[in-house]
Formats: C-alpha cells, structure tokens, sequence
C-alpha cells in the first residue's frame, strides 16, 4: 500500500511540476530587481516588490485591473442569463430551428476571430460602443455563448425533470418545486459555464487591444502590451511580469474556490453531449 | 386544431423566445461580420487604395491558393496543430489518469492543473519568451554556450508547441476524465480476475469506451489549435517561418490595410476548420458504437 | 462605478490617470495619441498651463511596439475618427498617412513656426511631396556603441568589427557585436543603411520605383558575412533593440549598434562596464556609414474637430522647452538645433555632437505610401540574415517588391 502512495506521490509531484513551474518562473522574474532581471536564474538572487508597486504607481494599470474585472463579470452574467434561456430551450423544448441554434453557436465558434475585427470596429464607431464596456461586453457575451449553451444544454439535459412533477404532486407550487428541486441541480452546470465564460473574457487580447483606445475601457492584457520601460526601446520585463502575476491571481482564486464544480461541471457536461 | 397542437405551438413559441436573445446577440455581433468578411473576399479592397476598389470575382482566392507564403504557413498551422493535439492526447490521458486515480491529495492535482487552463494565454506567453530568451531566461541557461532557440525554426517551432500543450493540456485531461469516469469499475475488476495486466485492461477495456470522449476532446482542441494566435504572436511573430493561418491573415488584413486578401485568408481557414468539424462529427457517429442511440 | 475610481484615484495622487477622467472645467479638448514615453505627461502639463484655458491637451498612450502603434491609428483614421486630434507619428508613416489625406497639410504661417531652426534630416521626414504633414519632435540615430578595453580604437566598418571579433574570440574574451536582425523592422533599418553606405538604395527618390541591383547584393554580402562571423551573437534574429541593449549590458558582446538610449540605461545598470562604454560613428562598408534615422513628428488628424488648437498644441509640445524636457528625461534626440546648446544637455548627452555629426549623413528609410508593404517584404526575406543568398535575395526581393508596391499579393 505504501508503496502505491509513494507512486502516486511521485506522479503527483510531476504533475504539479508540470503546472506550476512556468508560473512560478513568471513570479521569480517579477520579484527580481532591475539590475539582476538579465542574470538568467530562476530564482531572484535579491527580492524586491518594486516591479509591484511600478504598475501600480505610475497609474497605468489600476484602471484596466477594474475595466477587466467589470467587464468579465457583466459578460459573464449576461451570457449566463441568455444562455441559461437557450440552453434550457434546447434541452427541454422540442422545437424547429433547435439544432440550427446548436449549428449557428458552432458556426460563430469557429469563425477566426482576428477576421471580425476590422467590421466589429466599424459598427461599433458607428453605434457609439467603441472605447466603452460595452463595446467589449457585446463581443466577449457572443463568444461566450456558444460555450455556455453547450455546457448548459448537455448538463440540462442530464436533470431527472420528473423530480419537479413529484415535488408538485407532493403539494410543492410550482415555483417551490423549481426551486428545492431543480435550481440545486442546475447550479453545477452553471457555475461550470460562468466560470469558463470568465476565463474566456478574462483572457482576450485581440478584441481588447482593438477596440479600446484609452484608459475607460482599456482591460489589463492589452494594459500590459502598452507598458513603458525606461526608456522607447527597454523591454519593461519587471513590470510585465508583475502585472502577468496580478492578472492571475483572480484566476487562482476562481479555480480554488469553484475547482470540484469546474470539474464535475465540465465532465459531466462534455462528454454526454 | 387539437389540444395537443396547441400545447406544441406553445412549446414551440416558448422555445423561440428563449433562444431569441442569445440569436441576437450572435447576429449582430458575428453573422453581420462574417457575412462581410465573405463579400470583401471577392473584392479588390485596400484601404490605401480606395479609388481601385471593385468586383473581382475569384481573383482573391487564386491570388492566396498560388501563394508560397500561403501554403507555408498553413502547413505550420497543420504541423503545430497535429503534433501539439496529438501530445496533448497522450500527457491529457496521463493527466486525466492521474487526476482520476490518485489516493494522493485529488483536491490539490485537480485545483493545479486548472491552473495553466485559467491563466491568460499571453501572459503565459510572455513567460515562456523570457524562459527561453538567452540571458534572461533560466531555459535558456541550461542550453549550451550560445544557443538561442527561438532564433531557429525547428526550436522555435517546438517552444511554441511547448507553449500551446502547456496551456492546453488540462483542458483536454478534463474532457477525458469526463470519459474515465463513465469507465465501469466492475469491468475492470472483471478483466483483472481474468489475469489482464494494467496496460491490456487499458487498451482492451478504457480506451473503447472513452472513444466518444476522445473524440470530442480532439474536435475541440484541433479547432482552437488550427487558429492560434496568441502565442506565436509574442514569441516569434511569425519569424524563422513560424507563422500560422491566423497570424498570416492579421498581417495582411490590420497591418497590410488590404482587406480584400485578408477576407479571403479568414474565408478559406473558415471552410478549412468547418471541413475538420465535419469529419470528426462524421467519424464520431460512425465510429462510436452506443453513441448513436443515446438520442 | 468609473466616477468612484477616479475620485479614489484622484485622491491617490496619481495624476497620469486623471487626464483620463474628464470633468473639470470646459472648453476645447484636444486628444494627443503618442507612442508610450515615460515623462511626456509633464510636457503635455506644461502646455496646458501655457494654453490658459484655451484648450486642454489629454495624453492617450498607444502600444509599445511601432506596428502596433500604426494598426490602432490607421484603424481609426480609416473610418473617419474625430476623437483623434494631434498624433504623433513614426518617421515612416508620413507618406502612407498623408496619401490616403488622413493627416493635414500645415498652412503657411504654422508651417514656417514649425520649420524654424529645425535640422534638415529630421524635417525631410515630416515633408510628403512637397508639403508639411507634421511637425517634428525628436530625432534619433544609431551609433557604434563599444568597449574601449576590448576594442581601443573603434572600427570604422563592419569588417573591421569582424576582424576585432575574431581576435577577441581567440582570446576567450567577449567578441559579439550585438545588431538589430529579428524579423522586423529593425532589420529593415539595418539593410536600408548597408544599402545607403554601399551607395544604393531600396526605392528611388520618389518612392515609386525598385533600385536594389549591385549596391544591395553588396548589403547583402556585409549583413550574411556579418551574420556567420564570430562577431554575431546566436541570438542575432531575435534581437531587437533592447536585447541589444541587454546583451551588452551581461557583458558578452564587445559593441553594440543602436539608439543613445542604450547609454543612460548602461550608466545606471552596469557602471562597472559604463566607465570604458564609449561611441562613434556607424561602421560602414568601405569608410563609415551612414547612421539610420529614427525619430517622431507630431500630425494632426484630418478627423480632428477642433484643428486650429490641435496644430497650436502640437506646436507647444515640440517647441525648444518641450524637446529639451523630452531629451533630457526620456533622452530623446531634438530636432531643434538650438537645444543641442543647452547647458542641461552636456550632462544628459554627451554624445551630442556625434548625434549631430551623424544626422548630416543619416540614411532615412524609403518614402512611400506603401512603406509597411515593403518594410514587411524586405524583413521577411532577409530573416534569418546568416541564410541570405546575395543574388538570388536580391533578386526574390525586386520580384516581391514590385507587388508590394501595388500592394498586389500576399505580405508574408
């Protein structure tokens, strides 16, 4: 048995080696000072905070940090609530144009993104929404919802609904029995999709860089891309590898926090479907 | 009409309406542009040529399917997206595994590899830059005297498809642990009592059964691995010919201004990547027996 | 939400951000794009004070990198922007920008102001067929940059630093010379001024035509010679500047060709190795070369609703005040003669003169609309420089540029 623990011990310790090496080297690069950040080793020959406190003080970053953390969250919210309309739709409702829906979400999933661009940002200075949340919120919602509908709609389809008729037969309103039964077997699923709808929105570069212009709606990927070192020409190094460990933060704090749920979430979704 | 057409109508109204505002939303923000994209396809359509613009017909698509550069850089992208899904496959798998069996800390391993998946993949990018970047980086330093990967094509090609598993290896352990898990223990047991070893149980007993879930997870990651992106754009930006599809069609359409052959390029990956959706979901239908009558 | 940040902000102190917020008094607002510098907020407050009320210039930063900068102006101006009014623009942009009649014309009597003492290389750079589309802000050029222990007398050509290289190399001692050759356009920067020192060049005057032929196969041959010599670095195509800068730096090349910016970042950085970091002039091919010319100019949007304040800002922010504040924190080269005689510039630049010696031979990059065309054709086939063929390259490169000029094709 023991030697069974061990094994798996060893195996463990890759694993986390895997995943955690190149994040740990990203935090080692930001706690170097300026002077040793071209030494070469992995770990800081001296610690300093003051790559931190740069992004911080010379005001460049602060506002993105909140553009980002805003906009995910309302893209997240309104492509929860869209996509929970649709996803129930298609896993309870027999209708015509129900795999037409499933089609078109592929169809707008697979599309190069770098393509919708160019007349993204002309519709948008044309309706007022660029340069604004959202100008951003209105894309990342789009290419969220595929992903919600289809982790909703596999996930729903997986809830025994002849729970809810029992419920009411045994007395239950309606309303009752959607919320004591089916609501607590639905959050999983939803909780998966906010959290992948967050990642996504959290991590967009292109849109982000194309269709802000200022400090208002500006997120903090495209933030990083705008950094100054000291001078035109120097690679601000500290201070992109500061910020890349601040924008990652929230992510580690979603994965521990919503971890049991994204992986059953995911598996139970993805497959079945 | 009878009751039950009524209660069918109704169903079908009801349908219509909740799927309606997330139509929209995909309407505006994606039908509108990729219609577009189509129509400059078949245009001569660059912005610091505006009094030459005009129909063309095929002219576009003959230009890019007789280009070197075009078909460079897509035998990149297929390069980059078969070996890196198929590396992914196999260390997902081993993940997965790992991630489902394990009497060691489960919480921990399943909270870690989620990890890589969240992070911003240009962030990640950027790490990796610097890893590999001489002087700076601690990669680098483990090379010998003088070497500077990403300055060649083969090394850089390899960093870029390191940087692209790292990333997104977990998400396919995810996708397979959903299969691993639909895995009856008892047949497994059964087959041990029957003297099969650990390897033949999982080629004989897992790998059939996962074969839908396989499936899926290869779909989705080849895909997102035909269009990236992000991740040759901040290591090498397309040099030492490492350029893919996507970064091709940026440089022709945002930096070139010339929208006419950059609609093309995004058209022709379009049909490029809908061709391998719907081979895989041909594959997947056929090949999977018990998939086909669960719906 | 945003009011709460910024008042939070606000009460930070961190005036950089409050430009961004708005609110406080009326009057015309005029939107200043510029290229990521470090102290040009204080330039803009400067202005600001002077302008009285009159108007109040906001400071929008664009991306880091020169591409990145283009793609967000052009995108905007493409579509007619008026939230863009003073931009400050790349040396290689005026004719693409001026072309497609995005950028104005500076009338008469705003162009003489802009003109005055302002040093010729720099202004050619701002003009487009005869016309003034910016004003001129800074300038730049390259310069040898060495260590006078490793080399005591600075190489006046590119064979003379391979020689040092060898010697150096057979000494075990630092022998690279660190040079711009990743696949963009510095290396474009690096042939055009081999192609100018070999008495050639890319286009022809007007900008319409190829020209290569023998002075670019002789380009060709100092840049693969260089490439394959004990002088390069390995990493020779992924350097951009600031690798350059870094590499000298860790101690392993003996010289480096790039921007003065590299000398105040030495200094700071390394002041073991900055004691014997000395300049001179850009190596050439048989004598010395020609330095290649950098620099930004301030246009102002065609979009622009309010262009008689916008031309009147961009004329305060490169003004002689504006410029010696910019050279002497951000160490941007002016273009205002007259600075250079500044007493606060001896301490900041004491390359001055050899900036101002280079400048009267400095090799500006092609004229024409079409620039990004052919600077992404021209990187692309020379990338990675120790590959390159002399005659068929030369040859490959007329055959693309051709179409690049017509922007026909595909851009690799």
């Amino acid at each position: 048995m023991t030697g069974k623990r061990i094994q798996w011990t060893v195996l463990d310790v890759v694993v986390v080696a895997f995943a955690l090496i190149p994040v740990l080297w990203l935090t080692s690069l930001s706690l170097k000072d300026p002077a040793t950040i071209g030494d070469g080793n992995f770990l800081p020959s001296s610690w300093t905070f003051e790559n931190y406190v740069n992004v911080f003080t010379d005001g460049a970053f602060l506002r993105p940090l909140v553009n980002s953390i805003g906009i995910a969250l309302s893209a997240t919210l309104i492509a929860i609530v869209l996509g929970t309309f649709a996803a129930y739709a298609i896993a309870r409702l027999d209708f015509p144009g129900r795999n037409l829906m499933l089609g078109a979400a592929l169809l707008v999933a697979m599309f190069p993104q770098v393509s919708l661009v160019t007349p993204l940002f002309n519709i948008e200075r044309s309706l007022g929404l660029f340069n604004t949340w959202p100008g951003l919120i209105l894309p990342y919602v789009t290419f969220a919802l595929p992903l919600t509908i289809y982790t909703m709609s596999t996930f729903f389809r997986e809830i025994p609904w002849e729970l809810e008729k029992a419920a009411k037969m045994d007395g239950a309103s309606s309303f009752q029995a959607f919320r004591k039964v089916i609501v607590p077997l639905a959050t999983p699923g939803v909780v998966t999709a906010a959290v992948l709808a967050f990642i996504q929105s959290w991590n967009d570069f292109l849109f982000a860089i194309s269709l802000t212009s200022t400090e208002r709606s500006r997120t903090a990927p495209a933030a990083i891309s705008f950094f100054t070192g000291s001078s035109q020409f120097a690679d601000p190094t500290g201070s992109v590898s500061a910020a890349a460990v601040i924008v990652t933060i929230p992510i580690v704090i979603f994965v521990l926090i919503f971890q049991r749920r994204i992986v059953s979430g995911l598996t139970a979704g993805a497959v079945k479907g | 009409m009878t009751a039950k057409g009524d209660v069918k109508s109704a169903e079908r109204r009801l349908g219509w309406l909740l799927c309606a505002p997330a139509v929209v939303f995909m309407l505006l923000v994606a039908a509108y542009p990729i219609a577009y994209s189509v129509m400059l396809s078949f245009k001569r359509y660059d912005l610091r040529f505006p009094d030459e613009q005009g129909w063309v017909g095929f002219e576009n698509y003959a230009t890019v399917l007789t280009n070197q550069f075009w078909w460079d850089a897509f035998f990149v992208t297929v390069f980059i997206t078969v070996v890196s899904v198929a590396i992914e496959l196999v260390l997902g798998m081993g993940l997965a595994v790992v991630m489902h069996r394990t009497l060691v800390g489960r919480g921990l391993i399943r909270t870690v590899v989620l990890i890589p998946y969240g992070i911003v993949t240009v962030v990640a990018a950027f790490g990796w830059f610097y890893a590999w970047t001489p002087g700076t980086g601690w990669l680098a330093g483990m090379l010998p005297e003088g070497s500077a990967p990403l300055t060649e094509h083969w090394p850089a090609l390899f960093i870029i498809i390191l940087a692209e598993v790292w990333k997104t290896t977990p998400f396919m352990a995810l996708l397979l642990l959903a299969g691993l898990a639909l895995v009856p223990d008892e047949l497994h047991r059964a087959a041990a009592m029957d003297g099969a070893g650990r390897w033949k149980r999982f080629v004989r007993i897992t790998l059939p059964l996962m074969r839908p879930a396989i499936a899926v997870a290869l779909l989705f990651r080849t895909l997102d691995a035909f269009r990236i992106y992000d991740n040759i754009y901040i290591l090498t930006n397309g040099a030492q010919d490492t350029g893919s599809v996507s970064i091709l069609t940026y440089t022709n359409l945002v930096s070139g201004l010339n929208l006419g052959i950059g609609s093309t390029m995004s058209v022709l990956i379009f049909i490029t990547v809908a061709i391998i959706a719907f081979v895989f979901v041909k594959l997947l239908n056929t090949g999977a027996p018990g998939s086909g009558g669960r719906r | 939400m945003s009011r709460l940040v910024c008042g939070g902000i606000a009460a930070a102190g961190l005036a950089g951000l409050l430009t961004g917020c708005g609110g406080e008094g009326g009057g015309v607002v005029v939107n200043l794009y510029n290229a990521p510098q470090e102290n040009l907020g204080k330039i803009v407050e400067r202005c600001n004070e002077l302008a009285d009320g009159e108007y109040r210039i906001v400071l929008n930063t664009l991306p880091r990198d020169a591409d990145s900068q283009r793609e967000q102006l052009v995108r905007r101006l493409a579509a007619g922007d008026e939230g863009m009014d003073v931009l400050g623009l790349d040396v290689t942009w005026t004719a693409e920008l001026a072309s497609a009649e995005w950028i104005e014309p500076w009338p008469d009597d705003l162009r003489r102001q802009a003109e005055e003492g302002v040093l010729e290389a720099p202004l050619k750079t701002a003009t487009y067929e005869g016309e003034l589309y910016a004003a001129p802000y800074n300038t730049n050029v390259q310069l040898l940059w060495y260590r006078s222990d490793l080399m005591p007398e600075p190489a006046e050509t590119w064979r003379e630093l391979i020689d040092t290289a060898e010697r150096l190399a057979a000494e075990d001692r630092p022998h690279y010379v660190e040079v711009t050759g990743a696949q963009y356009e510095g290396l474009v920067v690096w042939f055009n001024s081999m192609i100018e020192s070999a008495g050639g060049s890319i286009l022809n005057e007007a900008g319409d035509k190829v020209e290569l032929g023998e002075p670019a196969v002789t380009a060709m041959e100092e840049i693969r010679d260089f490439s394959r010599s004990a002088a390069a670095d390995p990493s020779l195509s992924n350097t951009q500047e600031d690798q350059a800068r870094l590499a000298m730096e860790s101690g392993v090349a003996f010289a480096q060709v790039n921007w003065p910016f590299v000398y105040a970042s030495m200094v700071a950085n390394e002041p073991g190795i900055a004691e014997d970091f000395e300049w001179a002039p850009y190596p050439g091919i048989d004598g010395p070369g020609r330095s290649p010319l950098g620099g930004a100019n301030f246009g102002i949007s065609s979009y622009s609703a309010n262009k008689a304040a916008s031309f009147d800002a961009a004329l305060c922010l490169r003004d002689e005040e504006s410029q010696l504040m910019a050279a002497v924190n951000d160490g941007l080269p002016p273009t205002i003669e007259s600075v250079y005689d500044d007493p606060q510039m001896a301490e900041a630049y004491p390359m001055r003169d050899a900036i101002l010696a280079a400048l009267e031979t400095a090799a500006p990059r092609p004229v024409t609309p079409v620039y990004q065309n052919v600077s992404t054709v021209t990187s692309a086939l020379l990338s990675p420089p120790a590959s390159i063929d002399p005659e068929p390259t030369a040859q490959a490169m007329r055959d693309q540029l051709v179409q690049a000029l017509e922007s026909r094709g595909v851009l690799p």
